[in-house]
């Protein structure tokens, strides 16, 4: 069985190899000195407009009726474990991001939250980590390589709508393969052979509709608020993860982002 | 006993003072945009504790007026298309943004449960542009990261984008409103008869 996990965790870590360079390589192939003003590079618009409508019908008629109940009826306590239990569950991924991201300390620390709420927070369900003063971070291979790859941020190379996942790009997508092919708990599952049914298909549905609980009120007014729903949700999310990215930077490179505002201004 | 009776009106003469004088004094002293903000926000929580429906809608609109830049970040949101856009076009485009803006922010703001928000970092920018950076932690759950961009005009202090975790408004609206060109003939008619049809609609 060992040596089962070690083959496929080899397997996985080629793949994140070729991952790897493929990213960089589109991400790379589109950098022109853009200001983060122009428009989301979106070659695949017809269908991904396509499967924007297929996830709007079944957000429409499963998803948020759903997310909506959950909200509105699950005790707030009740939610709090189940969003604790899922980061939880996240924290390894987010622990080797931080790694690959050259910062282990903070590595250590979410490995140490991971240790002490699993075990004095029950399997997850209590974050008793954070009144220890270990702090929750979220990081994605999205993140990791958005870190590393020498474009503005706004630029994730093509822009990609996934069934059910919703909105994302080339880099994201590629890092959401990465995290998941790491993925510590999704490799043992696979090592032994537990059915999908009894652990990864709860989890992610679980994830899902937590997520879509937490997006109720921002994406209502987004889609209120447009004329063109998809291409509002294609800006707000590529500024969102071009935040989330710069916010990473930033630690290391201040200048570039007020560089960035100002040519904004210029722009405008 | 007499000590205290002349501190008190001591104090009183000191408010008296300070009320008669504050409006006079505050448009001469420029505050500083961070002062402007949490001014702005006030105002915003005052209208929401004491307007509701058309009312509120009414005052939303009244804020946005005064403390935002509204011409400004409507021609920010037509990019390239305000250069093509007719004066009439343009000043109809305003009038049906500015409508959108008041509904949009009074139903955000009508969400309002006592949150409260704590100003951060305040970094002057080139142009009389100042990012001032902000935190809205709500009662349950993460605090939502908040920037406002200020800018100095000759009518003072105004708005021009808000940014919430990081997405500008102006920018979204930008997207929003270029593809919807793009898509309905290249002009800006259409996008005007539709957001003149959403400010009656509802």
């Amino acid at each position: 069985m060992i040596d089962g996990t070690m083959k496929s965790m080899s397997a996985s870590v080629r793949l994140s190899v070729v991952a790897v360079a493929l990213s960089g390589a589109m991400v790379g192939g589109c950098a022109s000195g853009d200001t983060g003003a122009a428009e989301v590079w979106d070659p695949l618009e017809t269908p991904n407009r396509f499967i924007f409508s297929i996830n709007r019908a079944v957000d429409i008629v499963a998803v948020r009726p759903i997310a909506v109940m959950y909200r509105e009826w699950v005790p707030d306590r009740a939610q709090t474990s189940v969003r604790n239990l899922l980061d939880n569950l996240g924290e390894p991924v987010t622990a080797i991001n931080e790694v690959f991201q050259g910062d282990p300390n903070r590595a250590a620390t979410t490995m140490a939250r991971f240790f002490v709420n699993s075990t004095l927070g029950v399997a997850g369900l209590f974050d008793v980590a954070s009144s220890f003063g270990l702090e929750r971070t979220k990081e994605d291979a999205g993140k990791t390589i958005g870190m590393y790859a020498g474009v503005e941020p706004e630029n994730g190379g093509f822009y990609l709508m996934l069934p059910a996942a919703g909105p994302s790009n080339a880099r994201d997508a590629t890092g959401m393969m990465m995290d998941y092919l790491v993925d510590p708990f999704r490799i043992l599952t696979f090592a032994l052979n537990i059915d999908w049914f009894v652990y990864s298909g709860p989890r992610y549905g679980a994830n899902l509709i937590d997520y879509r609980s937490r997006t109720i009120f921002a994406l209502d007014d987004l889609e209120k608020n447009s004329v063109d729903y998809y291409a509002a949700l294609r800006s707000a999310y590529t500024q969102n993860r071009a935040d989330l990215i710069r916010q990473k930077r930033e630690k290391t490179n201040t200048r570039a982002e007020l560089e960035r505002r100002d040519n904004l201004a210029l722009v405008r | 006993m007499p000590l205290v009776a002349y501190r008190r009106v001591a104090l009183r003469l000191a408010v008296a003072a300070a009320v008669s004088v504050a409006p006079v004094l505050g448009p001469a002293m420029a505050a500083s945009p961070g002062q402007f903000v949490e001014g702005v926000a006030k105002e915003v929580i005052a209208i929401i504790k004491t307007k509701t429906g058309a009312d509120r809608q009414a005052a939303i609109l009244q804020v946005l007026q005064t403390s935002f830049d509204l011409p400004y970040m409507g021609r920010s949101a037509l990019g390239t298309y305000w250069n093509q856009a007719s004066e009439e076009q343009r000043a109809r485009f305003l009038k049906a943004v500015a409508t959108a803006e008041a509904r949009a922010y009074s139903e955000r703001f009508g969400q309002y449960g006592g949150q409260t928000l704590v100003l951060g970092k305040i970094t002057p920018r080139a142009n009389g542009l100042s990012i001032v950076e902000s935190r809205l932690n709500q009662t349950s759950g993460q605090p939502i990261k908040l920037e406002w961009e200020v800018r100095d005009t000759d009518q003072g202090q105004r708005i021009v984008d808000v940014k919430v975790e990081g997405v500008s408004m102006v920018m979204t609206r930008r997207s929003d409103f270029n593809s919807y060109i793009k898509n309905n003939g290249g002009t800006v008619d259409p996008l005007i008869k539709e957001l003149e049809s959403r400010a009656v609609a509802r």
